[in-house]
């Protein structure tokens, strides 16, 4: 008798294998903590004559880059994994749609690339006295929240690429750096040349930055003109559109990939 | 214990009338093409993978496929394991259209792929067991229970919880085997399962085969060793070049081969002389020489096996060579293999 596959089940099980891997091999800790802890320190030394909100802006600014930092590595690298693993095949010879598993180990990436924010976040507070107070701790979680799934969104959006080709690879690794330009992760948006900016507004963390230090930093005007609800209301609507783009084009890709015979290229 | 199967199924058709499926597989005409393109994307050169293949596989049958290197057949598991899109033609799984039903097929079939690659190798072979029956929606309390059968049936009770990468290759192809049973599917397609095994290695997943078989799967099973689907297959489709060469029981096949009779004679002496007398008689087809320590072998291909080591006996007396075993010798599947494979 057939079974009926549960996307809950599926996404967990993709989650903690992703988990048990990530742990598995010691070198997780040059991407996950040491790159953006580098990341964070040189703008904390670029920042160092400034004190208060423009410092918290700053450590702000090197979580972010540690959470999109891992997202964009670990969505990449998940399926890259498979690729050279030999699993590609097997796991797409399952009767779980794609996007479910891919949306697990995004998910994890995206967990574990938070929890490298804290950690900058903590050692911001720690080392260089960065003011602990937010603004606003209610839709500062609820912010964090939003960007944490947008940047899941994103995620798998990419992943389409490396399933698509080997090749792909060279995209997500050359994209990191131009999105945390994009987003303002590190400088507002305002100082990009004004082309710029319809990327920047296209990219659902760029809204979602923006109203985590809204909701950080009591005095800060903002990067785009709205309000926080706004900028949280439009987070959701282009990380809804993400995952709907990512569920249709995995379908795609998979269909594009089976008919050029590459599923099984490492 | 895993589930029997019937041998047959009942379908709906097209006009909402039922009909009696035989055939587990079903392909007609199936073709794929690779094409090998430039940085540009222009087309560079295409290969024919293959050229038209017509299979069909019983309920409950063990069905082989042989064929050299590029023949076809992991193609042909591909494209029926809805992994791979033919280029024209179909292919039917279950009843299901390969291009169309994937994930209902995908439910009932199992794949097993040959060599060391397919695991997560830096977690265990449980979690590797746990991990794929999540994804193919198998219920948690289903598992549990299943999972430790599978293990026991592959041989690897004890070794559950280690890493992958610390098992051997044998172990490996046993998990992989494991891994294509957690849903326990009514359909399997084993790739060229015991490849890089050592003899006992390879005679355990043979086992392991024999066993799914009792046990009512369907088993389409790819090798380059000819022993083994002599041993194993019920029936056979030899490929070359992307096309069916032949297709029947082991019997079968060796039957197409019995003009040529193998005479094997282990000689002492200078057997120049006598091979090149044996190879001019009218019904030998070829003679080859083979130095064995203190003896010569001599091995004469003919349809008439009786009336040729009568005559070689009377060639090596006269040539003083002395025969020390002579014996007639029936064409194996590896004779016939290779005879349809070199046409």
């Amino acid at each position: 008798m057939a079974l009926e596959v549960s996307r809950i089940q599926v996404v967990k099980a993709s989650m903690v294998l992703t988990a048990r891997n990530f742990f598995a091999d010691p070198q997780w800790v040059i991407p996950s903590i040491i790159a953006p802890f580098v990341f964070t320190l040189v703008a904390l030394f670029l920042f160092s004559n400034v004190t208060g909100p423009i410092l918290l802006y700053a450590v702000l600014g090197g979580g972010m880059m540690g959470m999109w930092g891992t997202t964009v590595y670990g969505s990449g690298e998940s399926i890259s994994f498979d690729r050279w693993n030999g699993t590609m095949e097997c796991t797409l010879s399952a009767p779980s749609p794609l996007i479910w598993i891919v949306l697990g180990r995004v998910i994890w990436n995206t967990l574990e690339g938070s929890i490298n924010a804290i950690f900058i976040l903590v050692i911001g507070f720690l080392w260089f006295r960065v003011g602990v107070s937010l603004a606003d701790p209610l839709l500062f979680a609820a912010s964090t929240f939003v960007t944490f799934l947008s940047l899941s969104a994103f995620g798998t959006l990419l992943a389409n690429v490396i399933v698509l080709s080997r090749k792909g690879g060279f995209i997500t690794n050359g994209i990191e750096i131009p999105v945390y330009i994009a987003t303002g992760t590190m400088f507002p948006i305002g100082l990009l040349p004004f082309y710029v900016g319809a990327v920047s507004y296209s990219i659902g963390p760029t809204w979602g930055i923006d109203a985590i230090r809204k909701a950080a930093i009591g005095s800060y005007v903002g990067q785009l003109p709205f309000s926080i609800f706004v900028d949280i209301a439009v987070t959701i609507i282009i990380t809804v559109v993400y995952f709907a783009m990512s569920s249709v084009l995995m379908v795609r890709v998979e269909k594009i990939a089976k008919r050029n015979g590459t599923l099984g290229d490492f | 214990m895993l589930l029997c199967v019937t041998h047959k199924r009942i379908y709906r058709d097209a006009n909402g009338g039922s009909r009696l499926a035989e055939y587990c597989v079903e392909t007609r005409d199936l073709r794929r093409e690779y094409l090998n393109r430039n940085f540009f994307g222009k087309v560079k050169s295409r290969t024919n993978a293959l050229s038209g293949l017509n299979i069909s596989i019983k309920y409950g049958e063990l069905f082989g496929i042989i064929g050299p290197n590029g023949a076809g057949k992991t193609t042909t598991i591909k494209i029926l394991s809805t992994l791979l899109l033919p280029t024209s033609g179909s292919a039917f799984v279950l009843g299901m259209d390969v291009t169309h039903d994937l994930y209902r097929i995908r439910k009932r079939i199992g794949i097993v792929f040959g060599g060391e690659r397919g695991l997560y190798n830096r977690v265990t072979g449980l979690q590797n067991l746990l991990y794929f029956s999540d994804l193919y929606g198998v219920p948690p309390s289903v598992s549990r229970k299943r999972v430790p059968e599978l293990i026991e049936m592959v041989g690897l009770t004890g070794r559950e919880n280690e890493r992958v990468e610390k098992y051997s290759r044998g172990m490996k192809q046993r998990l992989h085997i494991a891994r294509a049973l957690v849903h326990d599917p009514e359909l399997m397609f084993l790739d060229e399962p015991t490849i890089g095994l050592d003899p006992a290695g390879a005679r355990d997943i043979r086992g392991i085969i024999k066993q799914l078989k009792k046990d009512g799967k369907s088993i389409l099973l790819t090798t380059h060793y000819m022993f083994e689907a002599d041993e194993l297959c019920e029936r056979i489709a030899v490929i070359s070049k992307g096309n069916l060469v032949a297709l029947d029981r082991p019997s079968g096949l060796k039957k197409q081969v019995r003009d040529i009779t193998l005479v094997e004679l282990h000689v002492y002496g200078d057997s120049r002389a006598v091979s090149s007398s044996i190879s001019e008689l009218p019904s030998v087809s070829r003679v080859f020489s083979e130095d064995s320590g203190d003896r010569t072998i001599i091995r004469i291909q003919t349809p008439d096996g009786s009336e040729v080591l009568e005559k070689a006996k009377v060639i090596a007396s006269q040539n003083n060579v002395r025969i020390i075993e002579s014996s007639i010798k029936e064409p194996t599947l590896e004779d016939a293999y290779l005879r349809m494979v070199e046409e």
